[in-house]
């Protein structure tokens, strides 16, 4: 360390969110912070088993081109063209395969490249074999195999990256198949066009689909690890820090202690320099500020702000902090109901007409009086206003949650949907 | 049902529609061929695909069984308007009927395997196809073979895809719980890390105030006694950072009262012996407190916390704004309540003018006293001195 500089970063954000309205936008960066780290992770989980899958069915489709590429060797022109293409084909669907297999990941770049080179001279080789006969999509068999190899790497490759690739062999087949159309009355012959189009939608269609299964996969795993991360909340204290707030803390302390080593050890000269006394005084601020605000947060608070989907959609309005109260099994109806009625079907029809589902969740105050409340137990009011959905299209799931939570009732108004739950939880004052 | 499995099925659907859709799209355009089929039965044919392209957009967003149904019944009845009307049908309306048979209809495969109604129309559906196909080609034996082979194997196929998703669900499934498992131990870690650091509240606060000092340049002290302050923090926040929670000690030649051997509950600890390690910090920093009264109470250590950082801040301002050098802390309990009165006789100030929202007394004094059942008043007014009485109960 240098004389006279105090090493202390400030840091990039306040996990706990202390500058009031700030808090949110804090803690989601937190949470997106944590998301980040182990996104390379998440977005293989599970794609290999389906790559596999992908590949048994190129596999499949092959050998049937192989099949029909034998059954009809008589046929064609320049059948050792044809045999040409069939073989770096296979060479290029085996590599491809093992590869797959061995790095279940993400495929680098220049192999990527070496698959589609493949790939585009086998096209080659297999229209050269046909070329003279003026029907590609009849008699090419390598050529059209080799555009639904695509599929193969569905899951190792970027769907952009697939799409694109996919969309100009397709476009390249068709101006190939224009190219070497008959001339004459044929070239309009509706079976001779039916071929054809049969064909390239064979070769690009399926890799087109691979990557509409694997997103929606992809996105599968992303929101069910968004409800499980944020799951863990159910069984936090009645007053919790946010994840990270100790690493905050630790890191806080660790560059106060550095602080105040340097100036115990007379590596910083008394009295500071401005620029370190202006350290000292954000740090003192930052420490005083997690020590004092840490803990005045539920469980509740820090599941919603933790969450994409929730954190979205979901407004929370609990003053007196009573959501602490509920225990695990009311917990996690609470969280099942919110998202299941935030989550559920955001369908392409009401993203368009931009009626976003939101939740508003008002919990307590608790009103003094309540009849039927068991000694040594409080009743807690808590109201889950939707809207966006229609009572009917409520899943049944949200029902079965909400009565975990307590006694309930619900009413619609307005398209939005108003449930009042009794919450009966141990009295705090009772302990 | 769980969550996961409701994913799931919305999965299947998104990708039964997109399978149906893009190849209800190929067979319309096959069947929309010039001269693919005859004029009547493309007018026939045409509400047909309409009913089958709108049921397969349904499966997306539904889970209702009858979407799938309503697509299977417009697409065989294409077939048999075919086979009715139009038969042996030539080359590009087979080639409609394949694509529409092999793979648009066997689509909804993926959305019938949930159960076993489901399961049986997935079966129905499946002989339904293959036969239409075969009776609008029963002119041709060998050709209504292979047309049927055709579609058994697009069945087949669009079956094997949903296995295959299915399968791959649970064990995606479960490593998603086992990282879910492995996060709610890192919460529990990260809240109990977190909950160590913030309860040692005690070194905190001389740390908080060490670095206050500094904030300041260190006007004001002598350098000495600032490097001196500054190594004891220092290593009290080692201790912390290597595991253990350290309590400030008064430096040299503290009361040997109230130590632990002698302290018959080890939660409480004697007032005297904390009381007399901020004493020695303040003096360090230049302000001279005097103790009165009674040293030898014993509180519950959270109390005790709380009571001696709201005393320790309301010195702090002594020290800061009062422009004396010198406060007077008397110490009274009762059986309920231990209370102090911290007075100095510098400047005073107009109560009026602390703004309720200031940091300092709202939340470090009466926020504190009021975590533990305590409180705080502040008497003061301008040339007058101040006096902050703060009470915590014993138990």
């Amino acid at each position: 360390m240098n004389k006279d500089t105090i090493t202390f970063s400030r840091p990039d954000e306040n996990t706990l969110g202390v500058v009031v309205g700030n808090a949110r936008r804090a803690m989601t960066t937190t949470a997106r912070r944590l998301g980040r780290a182990a996104s390379t992770h998440r977005a293989s989980l599970g794609t290999a088993f389906l790559g596999l899958g992908a590949a048994i069915i190129v596999g499949l489709r092959a050998v049937y081109g192989a099949i029909w590429f034998a059954s009809q060797w008589g046929a064609y022109p320049e059948p050792f063209a044809a045999l040409a293409a069939w073989i770096v084909f296979a060479a290029v669907l085996t590599g491809a395969i093992v590869m797959s297999r061995v790095r279940s990941d993400r495929l680098p770049d220049w192999m990527f490249g070496l698959f589609l080179a493949g790939i585009v001279t086998a096209i080659a080789l297999d229209v050269i074999a046909v070329w003279s006969l003026h029907d590609i999509g009849r008699y090419a068999t390598a050529a059209l195999t080799a555009g639904m190899a695509l599929l193969v790497l569905v899951a190792l490759r970027g769907s952009v990256e697939i799409l694109t690739a996919s969309a100009v062999l397709g476009v390249g087949l068709a101006v190939v198949i224009f190219l070497d159309a008959p001339l004459g009355a044929e070239a309009s012959d509706s079976a001779w066009i039916a071929t054809q189009i049969t064909a390239i939608a064979g070769a690009v269609l399926p890799p087109v689909i691979g990557v509409i299964i694997i997103e929606g996969f992809r996105r599968m795993v992303q929101i069910e690890l968004d409800r499980v991360l944020v799951q863990s909340t159910v069984s936090a204290p009645r007053f919790a820090v946010g994840m990270l707030a100790s690493e905050e803390l630790a890191r806080l302390d660790l560059a106060a202690e550095e602080l105040l080593d340097a100036v115990a050890n007379k590596k910083t000269n008394l009295p500071l320099t401005p620029k370190n006394a202006s350290v000292a005084a954000q740090l003192a601020t930052e420490l005083r500020l997690h020590l004092i605000e840490g803990r005045r947060e539920t469980w509740l608070y820090h599941a919603i702000s933790e969450s994409e989907q929730l954190g979205k959609s979901v407004t929370l309005s609990d003053k007196s902090s009573l959501a602490g109260l509920l225990d695990a099994t009311q917990r996690d109806g609470l969280l099942s109901a919110a998202w299941l009625l935030v989550a559920d079907v955001p369908s392409a029809a009401s993203r368009r007409r931009s009626t976003s589902r939101t939740l508003n969740l008002q919990i307590g105050p608790v009103l003094p009086g309540t009849p039927n409340v068991p000694e040594h137990k409080i009743s807690i009011p808590v109201t889950m206003t939707s809207t966006g959905v229609r009572r009917n299209r409520v899943d049944s799931g949200v029902w079965d949650a909400i009565g975990r939570i307590g006694r309930y009732s619900d009413s619609t108004q307005d398209a939005s949907l108003r449930v009042d739950i009794d919450c009966i939880v141990d009295n705090p004052a009772d302990i | 049902m769980d969550l996961i499995s409701r994913e799931r099925d919305r999965l299947l659907q998104r990708s039964a529609r997109a399978y149906g859709l893009t190849f209800t799209a190929v067979s319309a355009l096959c069947f929309a061929l010039p001269g693919a089929v005859s004029f009547r039965v493309l007018l026939l044919g045409i509400p047909f695909y309409v009913l089958v392209v709108a049921a397969q957009v349904a499966i997306g967003l539904s889970r209702s069984i009858w979407w799938p149904l309503l697509a299977l019944a417009g697409g065989n009845g294409i077939v048999l308007v075919v086979a009715l009307l139009d038969a042996p049908p030539g080359p590009a309306a087979w080639l409609a009927i394949l694509n529409l048979g092999a793979a648009s209809l066997a689509s909804v495969s993926l959305v019938l395997t949930t159960s076993p109604i489901r399961i049986a129309l997935l079966t129905l559906g499946g002989i339904a196809t293959v036969a239409t196909v075969v009776v609008a080609e029963i002119s041709s034996p060998a050709q209504a073979l292979r047309s049927a082979g055709t579609v058994l194997v697009g069945w087949g196929l669009a079956a094997l895809i949903t296995v295959w998703i299915s399968a791959g669900v649970p064990q995606v499934a479960k490593r998603i719980a086992s990282i879910g498992r492995a996060h709610r131990a890192e919460r529990q870690a990260s809240e109990l890390e977190a909950q160590r650091r913030q309860s040692a509240r005690l070194l905190h606060d001389t740390v908080l105030a060490s670095l206050t000092l500094l904030a300041h340049s260190g006007v004001g002290v002598k350098p000495d006694a600032l490097r001196q302050q500054a190594a004891e923090d220092a290593k009290l926040l080692r201790q912390l950072r290597l595991g253990t929670v350290p309590i400030p000690q008064p430096a040299a030649g503290g009361t040997a009262d109230g130590s632990p051997a002698s302290n018959p509950n080890p939660d409480d600890t004697v007032l005297g012996t904390t009381l007399e390690s901020v004493k020695q910090r303040f003096g360090r920093m230049g302000l001279k407190v005097s103790w009165h009264g009674t040293g030898q109470v014993l509180l519950p250590s959270d109390v005790l916390d709380a009571f001696l950082l709201a005393l320790a801040e309301c010195l702090e301002n002594v020290r800061r704004h009062s422009g004396v050098t010198e406060a007077h802390v008397t110490i009274t309990d009762d059986a309920k309540m231990v209370r102090a009165l911290v007075t100095d006789a510098g400047v005073g100030f107009d109560i009026t003018d602390i703004e309720a929202t200031k940091l300092g007394f709202a939340e470090s004094v009466v926020g504190r006293l009021r975590e533990v059942g305590g409180n705080a008043r502040l008497f003061s007014s301008p040339g007058s001195g101040t006096t902050v009485a703060l009470e915590v109960p014993r138990a």
